[in-house]
């Protein structure tokens, strides 16, 4: 994961933008409201604080999640967007499908998975990820889906109709180190989205209760180049130039362990802990050296 | 349900001619169950006012082991025909199976229909055993002979109160080796806790007619009871391949007997700790030394060590707990059960997280294993059971449940029952809260014996009731005063401890909606919170569920940034018995800020007997302990952690690796921190870890 990252970041101009919005829809009842205007603050700070580039962070909840406010912000990204930069949007609330459209419940007009796909297909940024995590949000994702268009949602079809609760923990990913599974310094999306889809599993295995949503995620490949919030002084230490030969290094081993762990149902037991041993022995001490 | 709707649903689609009771009693005969359904169902709707063709319908579905559907058609049958005496005996057998006190009074209509009815008078024999009453039940059973000199459930009345006294029975030989006989005496020995006897008598009742198929089931069910699955199944089995559509316990007991397979076993010389695979890892570590704990306490406190091992097998899937329990009396919203020295009880995955304190269950049940066994299960339930609560929090007083607003309620609307008579508060309960009621009361009564009389009383009382002595003369004996000033002298007890509550209870309840109200509403006075919470919680300091005023005031404590107020709040929350977790956590972070990491870890460490598969807990107990340098702890909190597949896979190895570490154990924090680093290779401090262990750091 952190290999693909760091290839990312070396590919990708120093310049490249990543624009957020984060929408919280209409609660319909005080507790939502509160609930989802709450969850999209957390968000906004959690984003604004993070680490990691240029970024631009945009939150609409309560009154001001419109769908023509909404439209606006899309229609300004779209025009100051380019292709190298990022687009994660994210959304939080009510949805409904009604068989063959989805739509993302907000005050005033709703928005549907049509309207809101014309919106993203005008923003130039070539890598965009979706998250949409209200209710009925699986039947959004036919009309998202696209080349290099990530897509994530509560549920895994547009009748999982319940309330969700997969969105406080995508929140809380973004939150908690331990969504930072290769401690690389960096909660991805696809790390988000495994803390999140584990804790929302759990949440309905503890309760004894039916599970009413499955989250889903189209594009496993490149959701893990999503990153969205970083820890400490990731990515500082390998575009360091200096230790150049050393970082070379590195990611050779890196790549021996992958590929190790490729084999690992080949190996004896014993002979395999002993090659990953050796590897990653080698891998804290290359590490050392760079620090140094 | 399912396999009853399905058997029902065979009825459709069956061409229906003109079949008549007695080819439907043809059929009965000759175990041909479904076509007999459908010649019954032909008969009444060929003859749709004859009351005497619903009735046989009912007791054909009795038999065959759907009490709601007969209940259906004996009610029915008194809508046609109210002097039914039959009818209302059918209903009575229904209720009487369900332990629905109701049962009596269909007796009782079924008697005065018809005076010579002598099995309403066994119904009402074997009712007034299983609730102890054992003079009332050799009425009835005489009364039944009376009509009936060879009424064999009045027979086998007589033979199990001897049984019960340790007396030998001329009753038995009047059995005559009928089976039926001998399974009735069986079946009364199981509501007395007599299993190994039962066993005794389920086995002479298959010998006797090895076609007795309930008697197999039954036979099965007591032998898996008492932790002997093999043989068990082997009697299931044949129940249920020879009985067609058997009972629900037959099915349900070889399903639960299929999942042991799932199950790992853990023995030392005195325990056997069966637990689900999946959890085993998780759970061993707190079950065992529970286990091990309760066994050195009651050792001294009984001066008593069980003969054999202790057996504990806990339950993922409440549903395959409860099959455990299934025919037993008082047995809705039970967390465990003991058979002699087998516990059953749920795990603490078997409900959502915070509603079950396990640990006090598992030493609840641990009482009873030693009392049955020290009594030789000649003990009457209020006393196991009672002394059982009361030993819940005897060692740990934080532990143990406390006074509920049901029992409040009871409690003013005088529905205690006199220490004579509780008892029947756990086998047959007239209200819904009475067996919980019974419970809180028999504790109480405990609570009571041992504050006045001294906590060695209590085993003094239970050494008599080994000898098989009556309720009656152990309180006279022992307590030197009659049942009845007994009572009154408890009853006193009880209004000083819980009078004042019992009084203001309205008040409680209004002001409590209130107080809930006002936290919850934005811009509040805190200082309003706090002082309407402290007031509430002195009217009804037990409340610590839902909602309570400790929870609300320690947040308005914290809402205006006085946190040694909401120290102070929460610690009376946790000596209350609090056990919520988010408050438990929030009072060790407090503990923990002011320089108190021993006492934060004291008060985590309570959550441990509420959800020991809390990742969260696990993890922060770690630090804590690691923290306070008490590495064997911090290995235990971060194995466990490991052991229930957090999340952070490299995090929680890693965690465990430095505690081995610190607990000067190289080789297992090497291991643990190449784990760590395999799941996450560049993980800084993992590889400065691993560097160290090898000895190449700096």
């Amino acid at each position: 994961m952190k290999k693909a990252l760091l290839m990312l970041a070396l590919a990708s101009p120093s310049f490249a933008t990543t624009f957020f919005v984060t929408v919280a829809g209409l609660g319909g009842e005080p507790d939502y409201e509160q609930r989802f205007s709450m969850l999209a603050a957390d968000t906004d700070k959690l984003l604004r604080g993070a680490g990691g580039g240029d970024r631009v962070v945009e939150t609409l909840k309560g009154a001001d999640a419109t769908k023509a406010r909404l439209t606006a912000s899309l229609n300004r990204i779209a025009a100051q967007a380019k292709p190298q930069d990022v687009l994660v949007l994210m959304m939080i609330g009510h949805g409904t499908f009604d068989g063959t459209e989805y739509k993302f419940n907000l005050p005033g007009p709703d928005i549907s998975g049509t309207e809101l796909a014309g919106l993203l297909n005008k923003i130039p940024a070539t890598r965009q990820l979706v998250v949409d995590m209200t209710s009925a949000s699986g039947g959004a994702t036919a009309a998202l889906k696209r080349e290099n268009r990530t897509v994530i949602t509560a549920t895994k079809s547009g009748t999982e109709k319940n309330a969700t609760v997969f969105a406080r923990y995508w929140v809380e990913a973004l939150r908690d180190p331990a969504a930072d599974v290769d401690k690389s310094g960096v909660v991805t999306a696809l790390e988000a989205f495994h803390y999140a889809q584990t804790k929302t599993a759990a949440f309905y295995t503890e309760q004894k209760r039916l599970a009413t949503e499955h989250p889903q995620l189209e594009d496993t490949q490149h959701a893990s180049a999503f990153p969205l919030v970083r820890y400490g002084d990731a990515a500082t230490t390998v575009t360091d130039p200096a230790k150049r030969d050393l970082v070379a290094k590195k990611e050779q081993i890196e790549n021996q362990i992958d590929a190790l762990k490729y084999q690992k149902d080949l190996l004896a037991p014993e002979d395999y802990k002993k090659q990953i041993s050796a590897l990653l022995l080698e891998l804290a001490k290359t590490q050392e050296a760079i620090e140094k | 349900m399912k396999p009853r709707l399905a058997f029902l649903s065979l009825l459709i689609g069956i061409p229906l001619g003109a079949q008549t009771i007695q080819q439907a009693e043809a059929l009965w005969r000759a175990h041909d169950y479904v076509s007999a359904t459908t010649a019954f169902d032909a008969a009444l709707k060929a003859n749709p006012k004859n009351a005497e063709y619903r009735v046989r319908f009912g007791q054909f579905f009795f038999e065959r082991y759907y009490p709601d559907e007969a209940a259906k058609l004996f009610k029915e049958a008194l809508e046609l025909d109210p002097k039914n005496a039959q009818a209302y005996y059918g209903l009575a057998r229904v209720y009487a199976e369900d332990f629905n006190p109701e049962a009596i009074a269909a007796a009782d209509k079924a008697l005065e229909i018809n005076p010579k009815f002598y099995q309403a008078y066994e119904l009402k024999a074997r009712m007034a055993l299983e609730d102890d009453d054992r003079k009332k039940a050799a009425t009835e059973a005489d009364a039944a002979l009376a009509i009936d000199p060879t009424a064999l459930d009045a027979i086998a009345i007589h033979a199990t109160l001897d049984l019960l006294e340790d007396k030998e029975s001329p009753w038995l030989a009047k059995i005559n080796n009928r089976a039926k006989g001998y399974e009735t005496i069986a079946s009364l020995l199981v509501i007395n806790r007599r299993y190994e006897d039962a066993l005794v008598y389920y086995s002479k009742a298959v010998a006797a007619d090895p076609e007795l198929w309930t008697a197999h089931s039954q036979l099965g069910v007591t032998l898996m009871r008492l932790g002997r699955p093999d043989e068990a199944y082997k009697e299931l089995e044949l129940a249920y391949n020879n009985d067609h559509t058997s009972d629900a316990a037959t099915r349900n007991s070889l399903k639960l007997l299929d999942t042991y397979k799932d199950f790992e076993t853990f023995t030392t010389s005195t325990t056997i700790l069966k637990l689900n695979k999946k959890e085993a890892d998780a759970l061993r570590p707190y079950f065992e030394h529970v286990m091990q704990w309760a066994m050195s306490v009651y050792e001294k406190k009984y001066q008593f060590k069980l003969p054999r091992p202790l057996q504990v097998e806990v339950y993922p899937n409440h549903e395959d707990f409860a099959v455990r329990t299934l025919g037993l009396p008082g047995v809705g919203g039970i967390l465990g059960v003991t058979f002699d020295d087998v516990i059953a009880m749920d795990s603490p995955s078997g409900r959502p997280p915070g509603q079950f304190h396990w640990g006090e269950t598992l030493w609840h049940e641990m009482s009873h294993a030693y009392i049955l066994t020290l009594t030789n299960y000649r003990v009457p339930r209020w006393f196991t059971e009672g002394l059982a609560v009361h030993e819940e929090s005897a060692t740990t007083p934080d532990w143990g449940d406390r006074v509920t607003p049901e029992i409040i309620s009871a409690i003013r609307d005088k529905k205690l029952l006199p220490v004579a008579e509780i008892d029947r508060g756990f086998v047959h309960p007239t209200f819904p809260t009475q067996v919980i009621v019974s419970y809180y009361e028999a504790g109480k009564m405990c609570d009571y014996i041992a504050s006045r009389w001294g906590e060695s009383k209590l085993l003094d009382m239970a050494h008599e009731f080994a000898k098989n002595r009556p309720t009656v003369d152990v309180i006279r004996d022992q307590l030197k005063m009659e049942p009845e000033a007994f009572d009154k002298d408890f009853q006193a007890e009880i209004d000083k401890e819980v009078g004042k509550t019992v009084t203001n209870f309205k008040e409680w309840t209004t002001g409590l909606g209130e107080l809930n109200k006002l936290s919850r509403a934005p811009g509040s006075d805190n200082n309003e919170i706090i002082s309407k919470g402290r007031a509430l919680e002195a009217l009804y300091p037990d409340y610590v569920e839902a909602g309570n005023a400790y929870v609300a005031v320690a947040k308005a404590c914290l809402a205006k940034e006085d946190k040694a107020c909401a120290m102070d709040e929460y610690a009376r929350y946790s000596k209350a018995s609090g056990r919520d977790a988010d408050a438990i956590k929030q009072y060790a972070k407090l503990l923990d800020e002011a320089g108190k990491p021993k006492e934060a870890e004291a008060s985590l460490e309570r959550l441990n007997f509420v959800n020991p598969l809390d990742t969260d807990l696990h993890e922060k107990l770690g630090a804590l302990y690691m923290k306070t340098k008490d590495a064997p702890a911090a290995v235990r909190e971060y194995a466990v952690l490991v052991a229930l597949h957090p999340i952070d896979v490299a995090g929680s190895h890693y965690n465990l690796a430095k505690a081995y570490q610190a607990e000067g154990r190289k080789d297992k924090a090497r291991e643990e921190v190449l784990t760590a680093l395999e799941a996450a290779p560049e993980y800084r401090p993992a590889q400065k870890l691993l560097l160290e262990v090898s000895g190449e750091g700096n």
